[in-house]
């Protein structure tokens, strides 16, 4: 939600075959889809997932959301 | 250059109880078609009605109607924007307002439905939404195809003529800013941004 402008970042070609290894025994879709939800889990402030639920509950409770 | 209505769909956004509903029916008083089913009928939070599409809510798993929003306007909370799809052009109208009214108001309207809404008090809750809305101002300034343009709930009040006149200019679709003026509820203008039926 709310990032879908995209950009590239190089990554060795050794280290791109052990991500692609570890996407595939996790089930990941592609090594993109793996790298992505990595990085998103190591760059996630402390915090925000928890302020963006709190978020979510209020406009639930008011009916706006599912 | 007059736009032509069909070419792109009118989103009100914001927070809930921050004025979307008003300016949903500015813009139908205004001639513009708006995409509501009715199913949110009005009630002591919103006397004049809500103007919603139940569909809205689903957008994330089925956004097949948004194609058929074209040349209308549709309600969609700031939390929901990111899910339209990305093939249409937006002109977004973001109702903004003081942050304790909408906390205030939305305190009553979770009162009145008997929902908790979330564990944090409203100290917290202020920080939690004023985060969310930069977040989705920055998220808005990045999109190509979404137009924004931001309008105050208070200065709506103040000076409906001129805010009319703004949004209709916005949109360039010729609405009728007389009447867009005639829809906003005189209550309101009283009480000049007391929790009376905002949505």
């Amino acid at each position: 939600m709310f990032g879908k402008r995209q950009h590239k970042i190089a990554i060795d070609h050794e280290l791109y075959e052990r991500l692609e290894k570890a996407a595939q025994v996790a089930g990941y879709s592609s090594v993109e889809e793996f790298v992505v939800h990595l990085l998103e889990g190591a760059a996630t402030p402390a915090g925000a997932d928890e302020s963006e639920e709190q978020v979510r509950q209020r406009l639930k409770g008011l009916g706006y959301l599912e | 250059m007059k736009n032509t209505a069909a070419d792109f769909i009118t989103v009100v956004s914001g927070l809930p109880r921050s004025g979307t509903s008003m300016m949903m029916q500015m813009l139908a008083a205004g001639g513009m078609p708006v995409v509501s089913d009715g199913q949110r009928t009005a009630d002591a939070d919103n006397p004049r009605g809500y103007l919603e599409f139940e569909a809205v809510k689903k957008l994330k798993t089925d956004s097949a109607w948004v194609a058929g929003a074209r040349g209308h306007a549709v309600k969609v909370i700031s939390m929901l924007l990111s899910e339209l799809p990305e093939d249409f052009e937006y002109r977004v109208i973001f109702m903004l307002r003081d942050m304790g009214e909408i906390l205030a108001s939305q305190n009553e309207m979770l009162k009145r439905r008997g929902t908790a809404g979330s564990a944090s008090g409203d100290a917290a809750m202020r920080q939690h939404f004023e985060a969310h809305l930069k977040k989705v101002r920055a998220w808005l300034a990045e999109r190509k195809n979404f137009r924004v343009h931001f309008c105050d709930y208070r200065e709506l009040l103040c000076a409906p003529a001129e805010q009319a006149h703004g949004v209709a200019k916005f949109l360039g679709i010729g609405l009728d800013e007389h009447a867009m003026v005639q829809a906003i509820d005189p209550a309101l203008h009283r009480n000049r941004g007391e929790d009376r039926g905002t949505a």
